[in-house]
């Protein structure tokens, strides 16, 4: 782990060799605290410009209400830190509503993210009777009602995700009410201007909410200084605003679909007290008084990650049978067995256990997180595998639920059903594993799985499964091309698209909706723009079946060819040769491949059988 | 008498850092209007200043200071004029 002191110097270093920061980096700048550093590190990364294309690139575009102050550079720390690379654009001071209104976020386009910083000026009176509240709230919740249609407004003409956040009460305005009374009616008419604005996060799928307000109360640093905001209208200290920047990036994070999908968890001192080879199944300790609290405390925020689809490992080195015996008898157990995607309880190296954990899950470790108290494991895991998140379990065990939840590794904008079921369906895929022992050929095991493909034309149901597919899917993604909500829902209308999810199920049960396809058909040659499918359901041709199908269309439609690319990225090589394995040629363009539909070949493999779901298609 | 050195040490390495330049240029020309001295660099100053010193600046005369000494000369009154607890 990289300290503080030599960050800057090895930040420097890398940035001036126009190398994207390495990982250990980024991963000590997410864990940054201090907002000074911060700053100074996002002043070198505002020079950033990499060779490679490690960090994923976001354009952002800030408007305020006031003076931003150091919040670009804090950004470029807090995003950098989550991987990604930030082009920043910051709107011109003093011209808020006015940029909202016009829908001009940035000059080279639009951006990804619209970020909005607010403050209290904006929702304030000029002045008003401090003997009539009502001559104060009023105004208030007619401005928030105005922010409100400005930013409805303004969504209609961007494919951003547009964040915002609830905005404190300065605390110089409550004390200039005298009654109490008055103050009461102050404070509920703010929570309501708040309350307003987390509901956009409800009325519009692209806006996101930051509960600022209660990010700033868990912060222990002075969040406002008098001389600032009178000096510069700078309302927030660097210590708020990098608070701020760093939920910003959380966002990112999930938007970039860079977010973790794996928990492996300890067993020992982690989900529960006690080292169970010494004390016995029956004494470890777990629920109850402190410290056994804890660690229920712990295993019950597991299971809630878990419900809302982040998949649990156990990686422990113990015996498996003591283990399976506590798991199973010991009252106080929440999380079972069958809680676990993969168990891995042995005395190997846990570094092999995970990589063998991803393998069994068909998942990269990049979407691993490990939790143990033992320094010797992380720093293990660290140096074998350095893309798995870790969470250090030890110390305190009243701190153990703050530090698996409060870095924000799971964060998605939005769950969808396939998030719901996906402990469930990747413990089938594990099953599916076993059952492959049995067979002869690879070719004998795909028949008896009995792999049914079911493309739909992407509805506004699906669209959400469909953006997320896209920005997280990096292994099967021919084209980087990243589609998000806004742009899949309005691509799904056009009739010279078509957006058509793959929905995957077979003996073991449902996938749920596995990939897309981005089709451009406005010509004679139709054009795959891109074409995601989730690697759990790599290896098995379905990828082939549905590339037919979708010739299969253009044929029916009266289209001579269709064209597909592939853009290579670091981690989509293992969909290099698809379009070739699709009959397809390659042509004079770089990456650009060609299949004159005449000429076409049935590379549908036998044992999937395809419907399409008649309804839903035009 | 090493305190003011210290203190010394710290304000010139933390506006070097601020205005992207060396010690030795602000020790030689000690104007900070020679440099980058904006109302941005001027507030960065100031945050680290005063958690590395622990001092809490009057903003009327931290904006008329020219000099690196006048910076000086103001840190070392509000450390002489506050009591140690109320810092």
């Amino acid at each position: 782990m990289i300290n503080d002191k030599d960050l800057l110097s090895i930040l420097g270093e890398q940035v001036a060799a126009a190398q994207a920061p390495s990982r250990d980096v980024r991963t000590a700048l997410a864990a940054l605290t201090d907002p000074m550093l911060a700053r100074r590190a996002g002043r070198l990364l505002k020079d950033l410009q990499p060779a490679d294309n490690e960090l994923r690139p976001v354009r952002v575009g800030l408007l305020a209400t006031c003076t931003v102050g150091p919040l670009t550079e804090l950004l470029h720390t807090s995003l950098v830190g989550v991987g990604a690379l930030p082009n920043i654009v910051l709107g011109d001071y003093g011209n808020f509503e006015l940029s909202l209104a016009a829908g001009q976020f940035a000059a080279d386009g639009d951006p990804d993210l619209l970020c909005l910083l607010l403050d209290d000026s904006y929702f304030l009176p000029g002045d008003f009777d401090a003997a009539d509240v009502t001559s104060l709230t009023e105004p208030i919740a007619d401005r928030v009602a105005q922010l409100r249609e400005l930013i409805g407004a303004a969504v209609q003409r961007t494919s951003a995700t547009v964040v915002l956040h609830t905005v404190p009460l300065p605390a110089a305005l409550r004390n200039t009410l005298i009654s109490w009374r008055a103050r009461a009616a102050l404070a509920r008419a703010w929570h309501q201007l708040n309350a307003e604005l987390l509901a956009l996060a409800e009325e519009h799928r692209q806006v996101v909410v930051l509960d600022l307000v209660h990010v700033l109360a868990d912060l222990p640093a002075v969040t406002r200084d008098a001389r600032l905001h009178s000096f510069a209208d700078l309302p927030y200290t660097d210590a708020a605003l990098y608070a701020l920047a760093r939920e910003l990036g959380r966002v990112v994070q999930a938007r970039l679909g860079l977010s973790r999908k794996v928990l492996a968890l300890d067993l020992d001192n982690t989900l529960w007290g006690g080292v169970i080879g010494e004390v016995g199944a029956h004494s470890v300790v777990l629920g109850g008084l402190y410290p056994g609290k804890c660690y229920r405390e712990l295993q019950l925020a597991a299971r809630r990650l878990r419900e809302q689809g982040v998949i649990l490992v156990l990686a422990s080195k113990n015996d498996p049978e003591l283990v399976e015996q506590a798991l199973a008898k010991h009252p106080e157990m929440l999380l079972r067995s069958d809680a676990f995607s993969v168990l891995a309880v042995n005395w190997s190296a846990k570094d092999g256990n995970l990589k063998q954990a991803a393998e069994s899950l068909s998942l990269s470790t990049e979407s691993f997180v490990f939790m143990d108290d033992s320094s010797f494991e992380r720093g293990a895991i660290g140096n074998e595998l350095p893309e798995i998140a870790l969470v250090a379990a030890d110390g305190d065990p009243a701190h153990l639920v703050n530090s698996l939840l409060k870095p924000g590794f799971f964060d998605v904008l939005e769950l969808t059903d396939t998030d719901r079921q996906r402990p469930a369906l990747y413990r089938s895929r594990a099953l599916r594993s076993d059952f492959a022992g049995g067979f002869g050929s690879s070719e004998d095991y795909l028949q008896a799985l009995q792999i049914e493909l079911t493309l739909t034309e992407v509805d506004e149901f699906a669209v959400p499964r469909v953006a997320q597919l896209a920005a997280r899917t990096n292994q099967f993604n021919l084209t980087g091309l990243r589609y998000d909500e806004a742009t899949t829902a309005a691509m799904s209308t056009d009739p010279e698209h078509l957006v058509v999810s793959l929905t995957v199920r077979d003996r073991f049960g449902d996938e749920g909706i596995v990939g897309a396809l981005f089709v451009e058909r406005k010509d004679a040659t139709w054009r795959v723009l891109n074409f995601v499918l989730s690697c759990r359901v790599l290896g098995r041709g379905i990828e082939l079946a549905a590339l037919d199908w979708v010739c299969t269309q253009a044929a029916a439609a009266g289209a001579v060819a269709v064209e597909g690319r592939f853009v290579p990225s670091s981690k989509n090589s293992a969909a290099a040769d698809f379009w070739r394995r699709a009959g397809f040629a390659a042509t004079d363009s770089d990456g650009v491949y060609h299949l004159k539909l005449q000429d076409r070949r049935d590379p549908a493999p036998a044992w999937i059988s395809v419907r399409e779901r008649k309804e839903a298609l035009a | 008498m090493s305190e003011p050195t210290e203190v010394q040490q710290t304000v010139l390495t933390i506006l070097s850092d601020v205005l992207r330049v060396s010690v030795d240029d602000l020790r030689q020309h000690p104007v900070l209007a020679a440099y980058q001295w904006d109302s941005l660099s001027m507030l960065e100053a100031l945050a680290q200043l005063e958690s590395s010193l622990g001092v809490s600046l009057d903003l009327r005369f931290y904006q008329q200071a020219r000099t690196v000494d006048d910076l000086l000369s103001l840190i070392a009154d509000s450390r002489a004029g506050t009591p140690a607890g109320q810092r």
